[in-house]
């Protein structure tokens, strides 16, 4: 158990660009021993992975070795030239992947893509190459190793016909075809939901027992790392600030960015946060009301059905009901599937009910078409889950904000260059951003834009559909701050929606809980937190505080 | 996959109805008396007035209409009034040859296109790119027929190495037809010395015609490439061992090739339009050379007829292409 398997010295990289060298890694050390599993922490633009594609020599294409080298069992891979490499990469060191939506190739079926894989094995290591039927018959023992109950028909199976769960496992299979010393997982459960997510984890444990596999994984998720890494370490922009063992780290982090980081997590069970903090300085609206006030927005037996192709159809949202007093945050929570984006998206008639009503400050919208529609848009505004594709990268920061006024205003000119400056005062960034293109902003600057585009017109309404979740865990925190104190500011009621449990608790009033189109529970955020009457509530909390920092400690 | 394949066809006879609808207006709206036209200039009135009887040009215009689209579908495409035969031997007897030129091109095109493509995206910036891109941009912008004349003056008249024109010397005896096509009834008969003189006719307009798509196929196919080799299934099948050929060959281009198919329906529309100037400066004996001297002689019959036709070619090809997508790529294999 003490051989060390990988050992990285003073590791140090430089990748050329138009503006001169970027230096990505500085002088990292790390040892990686035979058997443990060791987790990296960092947040996006760290360079962890950058760290662990040259350990598969599939580095950038401009990238440099400065200085330092890599060493796997007892072999320099910086020397290795690509004969070399074919002995290595993925037969000895094999990687996972992040997004199991991305990383299979769509226009082949999942045995395909494994058989060739165990292909190239055979080839690469001069085993005599396996025959079509006994490359077929250890795909499909790859596949049920994996927890893929029936191997046989997944086999035949193209990408798109598999869950984000399935993907995730064919991908850990064609990881496993070469029987690796060494797996390298990057960020493999971050694009999955939390019961998913869970379960993956689950199975990496496994491997890791059944198949003695020494594992490197890497994640913004500390909660992940915790559940399976043993040591870590934490990266932060191309150093490694703090290594040893990942409860020490977590209960008394000595780098002061591991403490920030930390601190910025959400917890599920933690009420005190930025939520009670602004009830103190400013109460929302709608506790301070005596009598019921009314809601503004209320929908009434939802339903959006699609039909199939071959017939049939998918009942995407079934008999959803909803109301929205002024000033109140209502938090929807579900897994990918549940049809919670579908629900935002009717709220604002982006998308056409099959049935239902909605009422949005007095007056029905259902019926609303043409022009009428399109100023009550004013009220009401969306800001999308990715900012890095809901802005435009050919228009300026300026030219973003300013849409919406030009659109649905009489204002031209110099008069939308000030409302634009005053925009993004109050998203706090600098003026000059609006001469900016979205490319030169980071996501949590990009995230503050598409607010501040989406606030312009003063709207009643603002639906958040999954607003952090493209977001690193520090700046998630605080585009969260930042919303909570805009909504005081602005007398905004927000539609926020979820899929991170420990979110949700953080900033919202009241909550429903979505499961395949249809609301299970609902009720005030603490009550459904503290005492779920749904089952499917009480295992997506139990997946959720599974990763959570305080089951680990 | 089948009733996939049956829609489509259903959609080919919608859209060629379409054509044959527009191909009406479109004489019927354009300036100019055909009576008057046919009769020619010194024609008097009372001859005029016959022929436009003799047309059934004088009836109404809705009856106009179903007369037209009868004779259509009974596949009568009225006569020409330069040969006095009907429309449809004429168009039998031209098409193989301009079908021969056109597919060769596109061979030619694919053959060279999409390898090049691929090349200059693998070494994207190095000095194959750049040639290829020069190439490329060239051959979008050079105009067929002075880039045809060229070609004559330096292949045929200069160097000697191709005949200038023509698809056959008068002099050799065409093979038996059996498809049409000269190369292959020249096999098929066996006789490999008429196949290597109409193979030298075909060279040059062949090359020609293709130049155009052969630049937009490699550009779109280099593009696409580029973009496919970073997406991360690209890095993941590295990651996994697979052999950059493998990768490269297999797994990039069948993706890169959905755009470029796209491409290739779309430039075999616009290679049978022009025909009409290469086969023009080549004297090729196809349907393009008969447009235009049709035209030249204000016989209208014969225009129609080879509107149509070029119609229903580009939306075979089109179709094709359409079926070819959905056996590449699974997503599009609904139900």
């Amino acid at each position: 158990m003490t051989t060390s398997l990988l050992d990285i010295r003073d590791f140090t990289l430089d990748i050329d660009t138009f503006d001169g060298a970027v230096h990505v890694l500085k002088k990292i050390n790390l040892t990686v021993r035979r058997g443990e599993t060791l987790g990296i922490v960092g947040e996006s633009g760290s360079g962890k992975t950058v760290l662990v594609r040259s350990m598969m020599g599939i580095g950038p294409k401009r990238s440099r070795i400065m200085d330092g080298r890599i060493v796997f069992d007892g072999t320099d891979l910086s020397t290795l030239d690509n004969a070399g490499w074919a002995k290595i990469r993925g037969v000895r060191i094999s990687m996972i992947f992040q997004d199991p939506m991305t990383y299979l190739n769509p226009l082949f079926t999942v045995g395909k893509q494994i058989s060739d894989v165990i292909a190239a094995h055979h080839r690469a290591t001069g085993k005599p190459k396996a025959g079509k039927t006994a490359r077929r018959a250890r795909a499909e023992g790859l596949l049920s190793q994996v927890g893929i109950n029936d191997p046989t028909r997944v086999f035949d199976q193209y990408p798109h016909q598999l869950s984000g769960g399935m993907r995730q496992r064919v991908l850990i299979a064609m990881a496993l075809t070469g029987e690796p010393d060494l797996l390298i997982a990057d960020e493999p459960t971050t694009a999955l939901d939390v019961t998913v997510q869970a379960q993956v984890l689950e199975l990496i444990n496994d491997l890791v027992r059944t198949l003695r596999l020494t594992v490197i994984m890497i994640s913004h998720d500390v909660g992940a790392i915790a559940k399976v890494a043993e040591r870590c370490a934490v990266m932060y922009k191309g150093e490694i600030v703090e290594q040893g063992l990942t409860k020490d780290i977590l209960r008394n982090p000595s780098h002061e960015y591991t403490q920030r980081l930390l601190a910025a997590v959400p917890e599920i069970d933690e009420v005190a946060g930025v939520h009670s903090l602004l009830e103190c300085e400013d109460p929302a609206p709608f506790e301070s009301e005596t009598s019921p006030a009314k809601p503004l927005l209320t929908a009434v037996d939802l339903r959006k059905t699609y039909g199939l192709m071959g017939g049939g159809t998918v009942k995407a949202v079934d008999g959803v009901s909803l109301s929205v007093m002024p000033g109140e945050v209502l938090g929807i929570v579900g897994e990918s599937g549940s049809g919670k984006s579908t629900v935002a998206r009717m709220l604002l008639r982006l998308i056409e009910p099959t049935c239902g009503e909605i009422v949005f400050d007095g007056s029905s919208i259902t019926g609303l078409a043409g022009e009428a529609l399109r100023r009550k848009r004013r009220d009401m505004q969306l800001v999308f889950q990715n900012p890095h594709s809901a802005l435009n990268g050919r228009h300026t920061v300026g030219d973003a904000i300013g849409e919406p006024l030009r659109i649905q205003t009489a204002m031209r000119g110099r008069d939308i260059d000030k409302r634009v400056e005053e925009l993004l005062d109050t998203v706090q960034l600098p003026k000059a951003f609006k001469y900016r293109y979205p490319h030169e902003l980071s996501g949590g600057q990009k995230q503050r834009v598409c607010i501040a585009r989406a606030v312009a017109l003063h709207p009643k309404l603002l639906v958040l559909d999954e607003p952090t979740s493209a977001l690193d865990v520090s700046v998630q925190a605080q585009v969260l701050t930042f919303l909570e104190e805009l909504r005081g500011e602005l007398n905004l009621t927000y539609v926020f929606i979820s899929h991170n449990l420990a979110v949700i608790r953080q900033i919202c009033d009241r909550t429903i809980v979505m499961k395949r189109g249809v609301v299970v529970e609902e009720g005030l955020t603490d009550a459904i937190f503290d005492r779920p009457q749904h089952e499917y509530t009480q295992a997506l909390l139990a997946s959720g505080r599974q990763t959570s920092r305080a089951a680990l400690l | 996959m089948l009733s996939f394949t049956l829609r489509k066809l259903l959609t080919v006879v919608g859209t060629m109805l379409g054509i044959a609808v527009l191909t009406f207006v479109i004489t019927n709206v354009a300036p100019g008396d055909p009576a008057r036209l046919v009769a020619g200039p010194n024609a008097t009135e009372d001859m005029v007035a016959t022929i436009r009887t003799e047309y059934g040009l004088d009836r109404p215009i809705i009856e106009q209409f179903a007369i037209y689209m009868k004779d259509l579908l009974s596949g009568d495409l009225g006569t020409s009034i330069v040969s006095t035969r009907p429309v449809l031997d004429e168009l039998i007897r031209y098409a193989p040859a301009t079908l021969e030129l056109v597919l060769v091109a596109m061979t030619l095109g694919v053959v060279v296109g999409v390898p090049l493509g691929m090349l200059s995206a693998v070494y994207k910036d190095g000095p194959l790119d750049h040639v290829t891109r020069i190439l490329s941009i060239s051959g979008v912008a050079i105009p067929a027929f002075w880039f045809g004349i060229l070609m004559q003056l330096f292949f045929s008249v200069d160097l000697g190495w191709l005949p200038v024109s023509g698809r056959l010397p008068l002099v050799t005896r065409p093979p038996e037809m059996m498809t049409g096509s000269l190369l292959i009834d020249a096999l098929i008969a066996g006789r490999f010395g008429t196949f290597q003189t109409a193979f030298s006719h075909i060279i040059l307009p062949a090359f020609v015609l293709s130049f155009p798509c052969l630049a937009s196929i490699l550009r779109v196919n280099r593009a696409e490439m580029i973009e496919v080799l970073q997406s991360d299934y690209i890095v993941a099948a590295r990651a996994h061992g697979l052999s950059s050929r493998r990768i490269v060959m297999i797994y990039a281009l069948k993706n890169a090739l959905l755009p470029t198919l796209a491409m290739i329906g779309l430039r075999f529309g616009w290679m049978l339009g022009s025909t009409v100037l290469v086969e023009t400066v080549f004297d090729w004996p196809g349907i393009g050379l008969y447009a235009v001297s049709s035209a030249l002689a204000s016989d209208f019959k014969p225009v129609i007829g080879v509107t149509l036709l070029i119609g229903f070619f580009f939306i075979i090809a089109n179709t094709l292409v359409d079926l070819a997508y959905a056996w590449i790529d699974p997503r599009l294999r609904r139900a």
